[in-house]
């Protein structure tokens, strides 16, 4: 009888493994549903619907701390020093900062290597390769300055101005209104958001030596289901709000276009 | 007719079944355990056991699956607004159904590409792949700034690149041996005509009058006049144009023989290559200094593939 009893208790334990390994599998095949789920839609359809955004955000913390953090930092605000920009303001290099937007970012990367990263043209390195004297830079600087509502010399802006669309010609890239082109990665600079620090010596420095940063891209290397997921949590960090999601939106649809990056 | 129900001796049975239930502690406890862990293993083993892929369903994130190959939606998306220029939401389903078979027939050929082994014998196939794992090799790298500091010293050690080409008006006199003009001339009497020539050019006579005199023809060579160095170097070959390059103007050569016959240089008009100072190379500089960044990066990761390839090399062979 003391056997029977001992076998009854082996295979009521047996059973409640199996029941927990069931339970840990369901969980495991549920979480492959919502994966799926995230996939299926299209990117900018994601956001529609909060509960696979609530999904896309948990399963993006942790991938983010492991493989965005170090250079975008753990807040999400960037770091000048290495040109990483901030992922939770509004302020967007390529494209208008849909999902769609950002995953062909994260897809693909920045001067990756990829023929599909984003990499049209480079900031040049104007001080460095001699196209424009530590004075003309200066001047610019100021002119950059007075664009972005900061403080500036005017005597000096007055100079960069004519430097900005003439031997520069800054304006190609930037625009003849300053306000950037997302085609060629060419930041608004109007706007006083700056990926590489704000002060008139960090702006001097951008221009002195250029911006050729890169990013990789992490198609291949990360799930598909995980890059999409990181798309969702950056897009949702840099629209806390409905409304700004809204007009982010409104925005994508005048200009089309093509993959996004912040830098 | 009553059919009596046979008495069965039941005794003999329900001995044999006691007999069997009976406690025997080392076959009932060896049994069920194997049983379960049988039956454990099973139903572990139908639980987790995920479904073998469906071979004809597009997984999520895909528009396409060509021979198990996808298509992934986002770069359809992509193609799609690229190709029509507005925006996705914007295109029709048949704009999308066009941009995605042009997509499946592209998978398509590089697929057959792969079949015909176009990377082992194709050189633009080669080409593009080795470009591609460079460019991304060297990606990373690219994004540092060099400091002036480092231009400078880059400068400093590759100050012969920097040269801005010079020119020269050379005048090529040959004399061929043996040809139709000089039948009967031999190399030694070539040679001391030829030294003859040099020594009266270099004394004042006139190029046309030494032609005449020891029967040395134009050799067309220069025929364009002044030219910079590097179509001089084309058009003289590698053995007269070293000779030019250390002549200045209104010197004469040594006869230099090359397979046509012997040639007297007189150099009429000449520009030496200068080199250029850091300031006018900047942009050069610049540029040669991230290429180099660029291959280094290149070079190292080919000895790392190198360790960690198995190559081979046959008897005799050597690298």
């Amino acid at each position: 009888m003391a056997s029977l009893r001992l076998n009854w208790k082996l295979i009521a334990g047996a059973l409640v493994l199996l029941g927990a390994a069931a339970f840990a599998a369901d969980r495991a095949r549920d979480h492959q549903a919502w994966e799926r789920r995230l996939l299926i839609a299209l990117p900018d359809q994601v956001v529609a619907d909060p509960q696979l955004v609530r999904f896309a955000i948990a399963e993006a913390r942790p991938l983010y701390a492991r493989h965005c953090a170090a250079c975008h930092g753990a807040d999400m605000r960037g770091n000048p020093a290495l040109g990483a920009p901030s992922l939770s303001d509004s302020a967007w290099l390529y494209g208008s900062g849909t999902v769609y937007d950002i995953e062909r970012t994260l897809l693909y990367g920045v001067r990756s290597g990829r023929s599909r990263s984003h990499n049209i043209t480079d900031m040049p390195a104007f001080g460095l390769t001699g196209r424009l004297s530590d004075g003309d830079i200066r001047s610019v600087v100021q002119y950059v300055l007075q664009l972005s509502g900061d403080n500036y010399d005017p005597t000096a802006a007055n100079e960069g101005r004519r430097v900005f669309y003439g031997a520069a010609n800054c304006s190609d890239c930037h625009g003849m209104d300053a306000r950037g082109d997302s085609g060629y990665g060419a930041p608004d600079l109007t706007r006083n958001v700056w990926n590489s620090g704000s002060s008139a010596q960090d702006l001097f420095r951008a221009i002195y030596f250029g911006e050729h940063r890169v990013m990789p891209g992490w198609r291949g290397v990360l799930p598909l289901e995980q890059i999409r997921a990181l798309a969702v949590y950056v897009y949702w960090a840099s629209h806390p709000t409905p409304a700004q999601a809204a007009n982010t939106y409104a925005q994508s649809m005048i200009t089309p276009g093509g993959a996004a990056q912040k830098q | 007719m009553n059919m009596a129900t046979p008495e069965i001796d039941a005794e003999p049975a329900r001995g044999r079944l006691a007999a069997l239930l009976a406690y025997r502690p080392q076959r009932s406890a060896l049994l069920p355990s194997i049983g379960i862990a049988a039956g454990l293993l099973i139903a572990a083993a139908g639980v987790f056991h995920r479904a073998p892929p469906d071979r004809g369903t597009v997984p999520a994130g895909y528009a396409a699956l060509v021979n198990q190959k996808g298509i992934l939606t986002s770069d359809l998306i992509a193609q799609s607004v690229a190709e029509l220029g507005k925006p996705f939401a914007d295109v029709t389903s048949a704009e999308r159904a066009r941009v995605l078979h042009e997509m499946i027939d592209e998978e398509l050929l590089v697929q057959r590409a792969l079949v015909l082994d176009l990377p082992e014998t194709t050189t633009e196939v080669r080409e593009a792949m080795t470009g591609g794992v460079n460019a991304q090799v060297a990606a990373p790298l690219l994004a540092e700034q060099p400091t002036d500091e480092q231009l400078r010293a880059y400068y400093d050690a590759h100050r012969a690149k920097y040269t801005a080409d010079g020119s020269m008006n050379v005048r090529d006199l040959v004399l061929h041996i043996g040809g139709y003009e000089n039948a009967d001339q031999s190399m030694a009497q070539a040679r001391i005509d030829a030294t003859e020539a040099v020594y009266q050019l270099r004394s004042g006579a006139a190029a046309d009058y030494v032609m005449e005199h020891f029967g040395f023809s134009d050799s067309g060579r220069m025929k364009f006049g002044n030219e910079p160095d590097f179509a001089a170097k084309l058009h003289l070959g590698p053995t007269l144009y070293p000779a030019a390059t250390r002549l200045t103007e209104g010197q004469v050569s040594d006869p230099v023989a090359d397979t046509d016959g012997l040639h007297v240089l007189i150099m009429q008009q000449r520009r030496m290559p200068t080199i250029a100072d850091f300031a006018a190379a900047r942009s050069a500089v610049y540029a040669d200094y991230r290429e180099d960044v660029a291959k280094a990066a290149q070079r190292e990761n080919v000895k790392i593939l190198r360790g960690q390839a198995q190559i081979i090399l046959a008897p005799g062979e050597s690298e």
